[in-house]
């Protein structure tokens, strides 16, 4: 009979592990929509929920870590020839083992959603994983230590719900730097597909981890005050070690970007549509709708000829307009497939195909009425295209409609060329306002 | 053929299992064990003593857990003193405590595997000892059942498997018969009549008629020394029928007790 085999069985090894998994996919699979888009939004989203599953390996850990205290075995197991640190041994593989993997299976469960539609595998997931396995080994085992050091009943509890909350304030605070190397779950929330996380600050989580994993098994094994003592050396050690490396500057603490995730990947003929290569598997479903709308907008005179999928990072400026390119949200549905097919023209054709930058007077209820002029249907408020949109200004849509009319009772020749004059006006920085109803 | 280790095959050399010169032992910050003399070899030898005598703290101290606070002891050839490595004796050591501490979780069969791994067991020897001390405790049927499924008496016998599953050459066996019925102390009489034919067996107990019926040799402490060594015909000779006590030994005991604490008191 094998010892290791026998903590599999009768520690908390297994419970704990089965506990993880079920946690950490039933919080996958509540909104399978947050990391439908490929595998680094899967990774992300999972390394989010360590949120959950840390504070749980530290206190299945800090339960298991009670357990001789709690059966009062020390006067029995004194006497055996066998070192503490051998008897612990098989105890610390069995939570470490099942808990790791526990996390990979959590991954695996997402994986298999998104093998069939997740095109772009970025080296960087690999990464991230290993160190999210080595963060729940690391909790389960500094519980065991804090187990076997404060043997109490609340002490896992206690631990769960400390964990919980060092794990969140540690993920926010500030500066970013410290909370990157503190926090497990640090650089998990998603503004986009094309995010990752820089390899420093992954490395510097690492060493943090394995700080406080070994001094888990310093605080088990050691049976001394001055062990226990020797315990903090590692913390220390990895948390001067981890805040050396890690990366201080903004681009590589705030969402950073991975520049290859982010690369457009165009059609090869005309007109090109590009999406990024993270939404590379839809670019097929894309074109046919991209190029239906620059068919729209070709009526006008010096239309755009190319449709790009926007792609800005958090802290870029916007890209600069070219009246020859149209830029489009390409949304992805749960399943990770194109997700609102039907707005994908109507993206194209909205804005007369001019992005927005920021600077220049828009007048929505000008372009709507122009754009749905062009589509040759009345316009129709936002809210009801866009299931995320929970407000529009209530006027809007009426003026749009009233000029949509006025527009479509001009002769068509009219009509046109002042619609034309509104994308004239938009790409020279001028207010359209009063452009339709002359 | 199994390989036989030289351990096996060394002669003995120690003369005593147990040697104990002005031996001292704490209780906390109490001397519980005061001054005691012990040559204790092979056989079983029956620890008796009024509650406060010392006998668990000595029995503790036999089995390596409390350190002595003064005097020397040997364990096995082991010298107990803070400085020899205990691995060599506790290998061949066998205890089982007076609260006997287990986890519930586990079967018998793998809590007397766990502690047959304690105490360095051959792997390849494990699965066979551990069904064997099973077997002589007379636990076999409830081998698989687990521990916390079993009832007082079996958890005592459960406890004396785990302290024999290595064979051990010194056995301390700390009330090891609360709990068990009539007929269950008469099998556990046998196994120490069995196991005391090659091994030296310490076992403390306050009823005198097992120690009479199953032990070799009498030690009687009191006040943490010892106040008398011999054979359990020689105890019921110490007494009289003016002493308390419905057996020969249970006189004697009283009697050897009486004239202690009357010398104590002069």
């Amino acid at each position: 009979m094998s010892i290791l085999g026998l903590e599999l069985r009768r520690s908390a090894a297994a419970g704990a592990a089965l506990l993880a998994l079920a946690v950490g996919v039933a919080a996958l699979y509540l909104i399978p929509g947050r990391w439908s888009e490929g595998w680094m939004p899967l990774v992300l989203t999972s390394k989010e929920y360590l949120i959950l599953l840390w504070p749980l390996a530290l206190a299945a850990g800090a339960w298991q870590g009670r357990r001789e205290h709690r059966a009062k075995v020390g006067e029995l197991f004194a006497t055996t020839p066998r070192s503490r640190a051998r008897r612990m041994l098989p105890v610390l593989v069995a939570m470490g083992a099942t808990l790791g993997l526990a996390y990979l299976l959590v991954l695996v469960a997402g994986g298999v959603r998104i093998a069939s539609t997740a095109s772009y595998f970025p080296p960087d997931v690999v990464v991230i994983v290993l160190v999210g396995v080595l963060s729940l080994v690391a909790a389960a085992w500094l519980g065991l230590g804090l187990g076997r050091l404060l043997p109490a009943l609340v002490t896992a509890p206690v631990l769960a719900v400390a964990g919980v909350l060092l794990v969140f304030f540690t993920a926010i605070m500030r500066p970013w730097w410290l909370g990157a190397v503190l926090s497990p779950v640090y650089g998990s929330s998603m503004w986009y597909p094309f995010q990752t996380i820089d390899s420093g600050v992954t490395g510097a989580l690492a060493i943090w981890m394995g700080g406080l994993a070994l001094a888990g098994v310093l605080l088990l094994v050691g049976g001394s005050p001055r062990a226990r003592v020797a315990a903090v050396l590692p913390v220390l050690l990895g948390l001067g070690v981890a805040t050396a490396i890690v990366p201080r500057d903004k681009a590589a603490l705030l969402a950073p970007v991975d520049p290859v995730a982010r690369e457009l990947v165009c059609t090869d003929d005309a007109p090109k549509v590009c999406v990024t290569r993270v939404h590379a598997n839809v670019l097929e479903s894309v074109t046919p709708l991209a190029r239906e709308g620059l068919a729209v907008l070709a009526k006008l005179p010096g239309a755009p000829t190319e449709v790009h999928e926007y792609a800005r990072a958090i802290d870029e400026e916007n890209p600069a307009v070219r009246d020859d390119v149209v830029v489009i949200n390409v949304r992805i549905d749960d399943r990770g497939g194109l997700a609102l097919p039907d707005v994908v023209v109507l993206e194209v054709v909205s804005g007369l195909g001019v992005g927005y930058t920021g600077d220049c007077p828009r007048d929505p209820a000008v372009e709507r009425a122009a754009a749905y002029h062009l589509l040759g249907r009345e316009p129709v408020s936002d809210l009801e295209l866009y299931p995320e949109m929970i407000w529009e200004e209530p006027e809007l849509n009426a003026e749009a409609v009233a000029l949509w009319q006025d527009l479509q009772e001009l002769p068509p020749a009219e009509a046109l060329s002042r619609v034309a004059a509104v994308r004239a006006a938009i790409l020279a920085c001028q207010d359209s306002t009063g452009l339709l109803s002359r | 053929m199994r390989t036989v280790s030289t351990a096996e095959t060394a002669a003995t050399i120690h003369p005593w299992a147990i040697h104990a010169q002005a031996l001292r032992v704490r209780a906390g910050r109490h001397l519980a064990v005061d001054g005691l003399d012990l040559s204790l070899g092979t056989g079983v030898h029956g620890l008796l003593g009024p509650n406060g005598a010392g006998k668990t703290t000595l029995i503790r101290a036999l089995a390596t857990v409390a350190k002595p606070a003064g005097g020397k002891l040997t364990l096995l050839g082991t010298p107990v003193d803070g400085r020899a490595d205990l691995r060599p004796a506790r290998r061949a050591l066998g205890y089982l405590p007076q609260h006997f501490g287990f986890y519930p979780r586990f079967t018998v069969r793998e809590f007397v595997a766990y502690m047959a791994w304690l105490k360095e067991m051959p792997k390849a020897d494990v699965p066979a000892a551990t069904q064997r001390a099973i077997d002589r405790v007379g636990l076999a049927a409830k081998a698989d059942a687990r521990l916390k499924t079993l009832s007082g008496g079996m958890l005592r016998r459960a406890g004396i498997a785990q302290a024999i599953v290595n064979d051990p050459q010194l056995l301390l066996l700390d009330e090891p018969t609360v709990g068990l019925d009539p007929e269950q102390r008469l099998d556990l009489r046998e196994l120490l009549r069995d196991l005391g034919t090659d091994a030296c067996v310490l076992v403390s107990t306050h009823l005198v008629e097992d120690v009479v019926a199953a032990c070799t040799d009498v030690v009687l402490v009191n006040e943490g020394r010892l106040l008398w060594q011999g054979a359990p015909e020689a105890l019921g000779a110490q007494g009289d029928a003016g002493h308390p006590g419905d057996s020969p030994a249970e006189r004697g005991y009283s009697a050897l007790l009486r004239r202690h604490r009357a010398e104590a008191t002069r």
